[in-house]
């Protein structure tokens, strides 16, 4: 799904180059163009919400099983008027930031030190690391129950599991791939290791490294919500499952939206992570 | 003295290559042994290939992956039939359509799957469908993206040159789009297949009575710790081959394309 977002910045992209480029008497014209554009890149969304709403009035549908639009947003209008709704995002964010965060606060330093301070063991270890990271989280989800309950902790291990050899590996991909005469130039210099590790390496890794970091999050989200659906009490994939479980169709509908715009909202934030971080690069893009 | 530094190349390669994943099972079934594993949790590799000896030989484990991997078979299929095509056309064989489709499609790319295995369920119902219908749902996306930007990395002089000779449409996808977006297009397959694979086992999870998944969510219910690692062992054999196999066949098919040494 990650694949897709970045179709979504190549669209965004080509718009913004034409802008740079067209002279100013084509400036009118251009924006008439990009505003039927934007309007277009609407046209599938809306058309496909319409058919949604029309569907069941038009007999294409059993209002059963696929409640037209309206009553699906009622349905989320009455969720988030007792505030329910916001109690399970709440406990999924919580959740996701925590895994999220303890396998960042493992994966990066260890995969900076592995490959910039000791590269024969990294390259004796990555073949372990890849094998471990093509280890379905699944296949491990009912043996994490076993080691740690069903409580939190479970949960927290599939996330911190999911995200934690994507990052890792990222990681010591980018810094093993660091354009080694910047390396040498401030090893000549007498940079220290601390000095090296701040001031070289880190920066130098950090767009692989949030390659890795945005995969590892998007990764640990998707299995967030299948952990959520198989043994939790609270959270997006709880709602869904305890929706079909009670029969409550539209509110499956209410819980699978507010997951794609969790998603979408999540992935926007790392777009502005990643912006607020590689800043560096663009000024050198621009000039 | 030529060949031995080439026979001491070989094993530093080698070495390199499968010694940590050596050490990792030397070190389990040493920690297994010494019994600093406790046994309850962790079941020894020795055990786990006994175990997994047994059930090959009483055809279980076959019965289980086979109906498994032809659930993500068909699920693999349906999507590429349905994702090759239309990636073609979002990849600038249309313009307008690309322009309308292609942001729903990225809507639509954002909707988790489990959740929407829910709705599978219900509209159907707990039958071999549904989860046909999931892995469709998650194959369709690494096609389609990999497929539209191989069409929108073909050379445009190649495109123009091949057009001033006249060659038509047809001619023109089958000459030179899909010769020069190949590679593209196997790596989506690819990743499609992962990605099959890998989504059925939670879906076998949630919903099933057969096949990889409910072996081991089976496996953890009754305690069964060494059933449990041998079902787990299974799928991650399985993943490792479906992804060799179709590297196998890009080399074979795609050889006039270099390798990206990345």
């Amino acid at each position: 799904m990650s694949e897709i977002n970045s179709i979504a910045s190549n669209y965004i992209a080509s718009g913004a180059n034409i802008a740079q480029i067209s002279p100013a008497s084509f400036v009118r014209a251009d924006l008439e163009k990009k505003f039927s554009r934007r309007v277009m890149a609407w046209y599938g969304i809306i058309f496909f919400l319409a058919l949604w709403q029309a569907a069941p009035y038009l007999g294409l549908a059993d209002a059963r099983f696929i409640p037209p639009l309206s009553a699906v947003l009622a349905e989320a209008w009455s969720l988030m008027a007792t505030g329910e709704f916001f109690i399970h995002v709440a406990s999924s964010t919580q959740r996701a930031l925590l895994g999220l965060f303890a396998a960042v606060a493992v994966s990066i330093p260890l995969g900076v030190a592995l490959a910039g301070f000791f590269p024969r063991i990294a390259r004796f270890i990555v073949p372990l690391l890849s094998l471990l990271g093509n280890i379905n989280p699944f296949a491990l989800f009912p043996l994490f129950i076993l080691l740690f309950g069903v409580g939190e902790l479970a949960k927290l291990a599939i996330i911190f599991w999911a995200s934690l050899f994507p990052m890792l590996n990222f990681t010591i991909y980018g810094v093993a791939n660091m354009d080694s005469a910047i390396l040498k130039t401030a090893k000549s210099m007498g940079a220290s290791p601390k000095s090296l590790f701040w001031k070289v390496i880190l920066p130098g890794s950090l767009p692989a490294i949030l390659t890795g970091f945005r995969l590892g999050a998007t990764t640990a989200f998707l299995f967030l919500i299948a952990a959520e659906m198989l043994s939790a009490n609270s959270g997006m994939g709880y709602l869904v499952h305890n929706a079909s479980l009670n029969y409550r169709i539209p509110r499956i509908y209410v819980g699978v939206l507010g997951i794609a715009l969790l998603g979408m909202a999540m992935s926007l934030l790392i777009d502005k992570l990643e912006k607020a971080f590689l800043s560096y690069k663009e000024e050198a893009q621009a000039a | 003295m030529k060949n031995q530094s080439r026979a001491a190349d070989a094993f530093w390669g080698g070495f390199y290559k499968f010694g940590s994943i050596v050490l990792f099972v030397a070190l389990w079934q040493l920690s297994c042994a010494a019994g600093l594993a406790p046994e309850t949790f962790v079941a020894s590799p020795v055990t786990i290939v006994k175990t997994l000896g047994n059930y090959i030989l009483d055809g279980s484990l076959w019965r289980h992956s086979s109906i498994s991997l032809s659930r993500a078979f068909y699920g693999f299929l349906l999507s590429t039939l349905v994702a090759v095509p239309l990636g073609f056309l979002l990849g600038g064989w249309h313009k307008n359509f690309e322009r309308i489709v292609g942001p729903l499609l990225i809507f639509l790319g954002q909707f988790n799957p489990f959740a929407l295995f829910s709705i599978f369920l219900l509209l159907f119902g707990i039958g071999e469908t549904s989860k046909i219908a999931l892995i469709f749902w998650v194959a369709i996306w690494p096609i389609l993206y990999n497929v539209s930007m191989g069409v929108k990395n073909v050379d445009p002089l190649l495109v123009k040159l091949a057009r001033s000779m006249g060659l038509g449409r047809l001619g023109l996808l089958r000459k030179i789009v899909i010769p020069s977006s190949a590679s593209f297009i196997f790596n989506g397959l690819r990743l499609a297949a992962a990605t099959s694979f890998f989504m059925l086992i939670p879906a076998e999870m949630m919903g099933a009575s057969k096949g990889l998944g409910w072996l081991i969510i089976n496996a953890q219910i009754n305690y069964q710790i060494p059933k449990l690692y041998a079902g787990t062992v299974t799928i991650v054999v399985f993943g490792v081959l479906i992804d060799a196999f179709f590297r196998l066949l890009e080399r074979k098919i795609v050889a006039w394309r270099q390798p990206l040494n990345l």
